[in-house]
């Protein structure tokens, strides 16, 4: 009898006043957490393929970058005009160094960058050019696309969102 | 007893006043919202489309615009000021391309730097299927001007950001 009135408690609470309270911080912390924090968001597109597949599922951690910057080789979320709609791609260079492409390889500084994550060809040439201050040379890891279809460059610090949580 | 029944009665009333007011007589940023999404309904094309709801499209993305419009893109190309008359006829030509087509905008920050100026920054994201069967999913940061010319907000500059810069 005890059981079947904690069961029923626990899908019919009362209304109570320290139930109302209780919810209503859950919600409050559940929309600050996943609205500001810990985005949930889905992939579309395959410019990240083999590593982050179309239709996948993640979240993009924003406090990864409170503290610091964006490094080489870090998946990232780069916003528009907001966070409803992110770019997920991988920084390749920082401020100040040069970023070119030679048959499809990459080179920063003028030096061969070994890529594990590209798995697919790529024939890309890309004239050297050098990121600007507070910027960051993004790429996606699916480069069997001609250069021209591949939404890729360079973007400003101040667009980097967070990075996904896996 | 009575009391409460008529303190009730006008709580109600004054909420059904408020609610009234806010859909009748909407405040001039949900105005200049409302202009996009007119956009975004007309540019949007179903695979059933008939010729008349076609060429009624067409007219009515027109009108949303102002006498010029100012159109500015990385692509040199686009780049221009544009009639009314040429933004119908050229948004008829590129909805012909496509059997099915979704415009929708998200992240709209409006402000207004002047009286019946507004400026809108937003994400704009265009999806759908060419008539070859061709996927389309295009998305950019936008920059906006309305300007409010006989109680209607119409668009008088676009602008495309580059988010990355290649």
């Amino acid at each position: 009898m005890a059981v079947n009135n904690k069961i029923r408690q626990f899908f019919f609470p009362s209304l109570t006043l320290k139930f109302l309270i209780r919810v209503s911080l859950v919600a409050l912390f559940a929309y600050l957490f996943f609205g500001y924090l810990c985005i949930p968001f889905t992939i579309q597109g395959t410019s990240m393929d083999p590593t982050y597949h179309h239709g996948g599922v993640n979240f993009c951690w924003r406090p990864s970058y409170f503290f610091s910057e964006p490094k080489r080789f870090d998946v990232v979320t780069v916003r528009f005009a907001g966070i409803k709609v992110m770019l997920l791609k991988r920084v390749v260079a920082q401020e100040g160094e040069q970023v070119e492409f030679r048959d499809g390889q990459l080179f920063v500084d003028g030096k061969e960058i070994e890529e594990p994550y590209v798995r697919y060809p790529c024939t890309w040439n890309l004239p050297p050019r050098r990121v600007e201050k507070d910027c960051v040379y993004v790429v996606g890891d699916n480069r069997s696309m001609p250069i021209e279809n591949h939404h890729f460059g360079q973007a400003s610090k101040n667009r980097i969102v967070g990075v996904p949580l896996w | 007893m009575v009391k409460i029944k008529y303190l009730l009665i006008g709580v109600l009333i004054v909420i059904l006043g408020i609610l009234a007011a806010v859909i009748f007589f909407p405040n001039k940023e949900k105005r200049v919202k409302k202009q996009f999404n007119l956009l975004s309904e007309w540019v949007s094309r179903s695979p059933d489309e008939n010729t008349f709801t076609l060429l009624q499209k067409m007219k009515n993305i027109g009108n949303l615009f102002d006498e010029h419009c100012e159109l500015k893109a990385p692509s040199q190309s686009l780049s221009g000021s544009y009639t009314r008359e040429e933004i119908s006829a050229y948004a008829g030509s590129a909805r012909s391309y496509f059997s099915q087509l979704d415009l929708k905008f998200y992240d709209l920050h409006v402000v207004f730097p002047e009286k019946e100026v507004a400026k809108v920054t937003l994400t704009g994201r265009l999806t759908g299927k060419s008539t070859a069967g061709e996927q389309v999913d295009e998305t950019r940061e936008l920059e906006c001007v309305l300007r409010k010319i006989e109680n209607k907000w119409l668009f008088g500059e676009i602008e495309i950001v580059e988010v990355l810069k290649k």
